[in-house]
């Protein structure tokens, strides 16, 4: 039957529960980063990265190479596929490779995916429609955990199974099943500390230079200044002033793997600093998240 | 049953009171919500849709408590705010469906509603356009798609014809009357331009410094229109204008003492054969006598000034 589209038509379905909207900002925060041509560069980066551990790991799976060869391979992209590799347990420099592309790509996206919610006014077009602030900050976090997730743990899973596909038998997933666990674990902490950091950074500085001036500010000054005076006291605890280090610790402490003895100490610290950090930044991020500035 | 219930609603920030000790009801209908920049018009629709509560007092709006009720309130609620409000890289059909989707509809209905609402407002040829490309007038249109998505009884509409050029703010109110008669949807219609309110709206609530000064129907509020005349006479000037004052006549600019030509306003049922009378047992000739009726812009200045000294006075 033909629809009068001049015509006015109504609806009467039934709405579903608020938190389904949660899934919508997902879905929208998504199309705002792949329709942005200017990212695609950074996530190209991303795929080339991850193209050349697939390619590596097919070459010594699958091709006839001497087993020094193979060592060398894998040393030299810093990767093991093994669980038990020990502190090169490659997982983690791969997942930890990949984060500073998505620093690079969430820096640059915090203003289009928060920021713009306010600086625009779009903040009370989500809060007036049936979600409240807990379901728009519950959707922009999951928007950053998806942006996050697939440039980090998805592909690092995508490198576990091919690596057991390439193996004879599937022996390799069964004894390795932790490794999956871990990558999930690892992935869960910097999705997590990411997006609760940006988003609250994002909703206060809003544009995309004092975003991405915070957003280094807090990787790399902290991390230099962590070092100096790590120098200065010879008190490793300093060095945890840097959230970078902080999530790598707790990395180790996923895979429960460790380059120094004194690292295994140092991320449980590093896990706490990284909660405390977290949760700050969350109170703050309630008390931004209104829907209406207050009027002076 | 009302569609809007409230009493004694008041909301402040800081030291500036927004809203103070409002009550409204209100019938289903248009209803055209007036005031100056600044009177707590914006803060009354945002309190209304709970997305700001109010300090003390309370209500319904459709029977919804707008303290507690507001999910369920909102399913019924079309919102079309006054700020530009776009999510960046997305296009007409996108934004619009994703704003059934905020609502809770399923995305597959959102998707199906949104072409329709935007084809009913007349995007049908733009819906697949970047929001950054739209015009004002268009962007007001996507707006108001957004909020009718989700088939609401009533709407919110802020500033609908804000910023729009004049063929964009008539093709707007063309809009919104032909969905008010084809829909019956009852619209709470917040702007300063009260040509819009006098076309659309069939009552009225005059907001002044977050007070309400008039609140009732148009037909009421057209009845309160001044009966106003314009004078000129030959001859004395003061006992004329006395006698006039007599009668219970008011002058309309109290600066035009000792002229001969006055602008009056006298009660209703006030039959001008009296001018004609006092002016001959005065010894004056009437010139000119001249009907000038008070348009609702004058009657909005006259209530809102009076409104104004009232509170100077206490």
């Amino acid at each position: 039957m033909q629809i009068d589209q001049a015509r006015y038509h109504g609806w009467d379905g039934k709405l579903q529960t608020p938190w389904v909207a949660c899934l919508a900002i997902v879905r929208v925060a998504l199309v705002q980063v792949f329709r942005n041509k200017a990212y695609w560069f950074v996530l190209g980066l991303g795929a080339l990265r991850f193209l050349a551990f697939w390619s590596i790991i097919y070459a010594v799976t699958q091709l006839t190479l001497p087993a020094d060869v193979q060592k060398m391979f894998l040393r030299e992209f810093g990767f093991s596929a093994n669980g038990d590799a020990g502190q090169d347990n490659g997982y983690i420099e791969f997942i930890q490779g990949q984060n500073i592309i998505v620093m690079i790509l969430l820096a640059f996206s915090g203003s289009l995916l928060v920021g713009s919610d306010f600086r625009l006014k779009t903040l009370p077009f989500y809060l007036s429609r049936r979600i409240d602030k807990c379901h728009y900050i519950v959707g922009k976090l999951l928007a950053v955990c998806a942006v996050v997730s697939i440039l980090t743990v998805v592909p690092a899973l995508l490198l576990f199974l091919e690596y057991g596909l390439f193996t004879s038998s599937a022996d390799y997933w069964i004894d390795n099943w932790r490794i999956a666990v871990s990558v999930l674990t690892f992935g869960a902490v910097i999705c997590v500390v990411n997006s609760i950091l940006l988003v609250t950074i994002s909703a206060y500085l809003q544009r995309i230079v004092p975003i991405t001036i915070a957003w280094a500010s807090l990787f790399l000054l902290l991390g230099r200044l962590g070092d100096y005076l790590f120098r200065e006291t010879h008190n490793n605890f300093w060095r945890l002033l840097d959230p970078w280090r902080d999530m790598r610790l707790v990395g180790q402490l996923c895979f429960g793997k460790f380059r120094r003895e004194i690292d295994q100490e140092l991320a449980w610290w590093a896990a706490g600093i990284l909660g405390a950090i977290c949760a700050v930044a969350l109170v703050a991020l309630v008390h931004r998240v209104r829907a209406v500035d207050v009027v002076e | 049953m009302h569609l809007v219930d409230i009493q004694h609603l008041s909301r402040s920030f800081g030291s500036v009171r927004a809203l103070c000790d409002v009550n409204l009801s209100l019938l289903p209908g248009t209803i055209g919500l007036v005031g100056n920049n600044g009177a707590g018009k914006s803060t009354l629709l945002k309190v209304l849709l709970g997305l700001l509560a109010p300090d003390s007092g309370g209500g319904t709006i459709l029977g919804y408590d707008i303290r507690h009720g507001t999910p369920q309130l909102r399913g019924r609620v079309g919102y079309m705010p006054e700020a530009a409000a776009i999510v960046p890289m997305l296009k007409g059909v996108e934004f619009v469906a994703f704003a059934g989707d905020l609502y809770g509809m399923p995305h597959r209905d959102a998707r199906r509603r949104a072409h329709e609402v935007l084809n009913y407002v007349g995007l049908g040829e733009l819906r697949y356009r970047r929001l950054e490309e739209y015009s004002t007038g268009n962007l007001q249109r996507l707006k108001l798609a957004a909020a009718l998505v989700h088939d609401p009884q009533l709407l919110l509409l802020d500033e609908p014809t804000n910023g729009l050029d004049p063929a964009g703010r008539i093709g707007m109110l063309q809009l919104l009357e032909d969905l008010i008669a084809e829909t019956g949807k009852s619209v709470f219609l917040c702007t300063h331009l009260l040509g819009d309110v006098e076309r659309l709206c069939q009552q009225i609530v005059v907001l002044d410094r977050g007070t309400v000064v008039r609140a009732g129907t148009m037909d009421e509020m057209r009845s309160q229109v001044s009966n106003r005349w314009e004078l000129s006479w030959s001859g004395p000037c003061a006992p004329f204008r006395a006698a006039i004052e007599r009668t219970g006549g008011n002058f309309v600019d109290p600066n035009d003492e000792g002229q001969n030509k006055i602008m009056i306003a006298v009660p209703n049922g006030f039959s001008t054969t009296t001018f004609f009378e006092l002016a001959r047992a005065q010894g004056a000739v009437l010139t000119e006598i001249k009907a000038d009726e008070e348009s609702l812009e004058r009657l909005f200045f006259r209530v809102t000034e009076q409104a104004a000294q009232t509170a100077g006075a206490t």
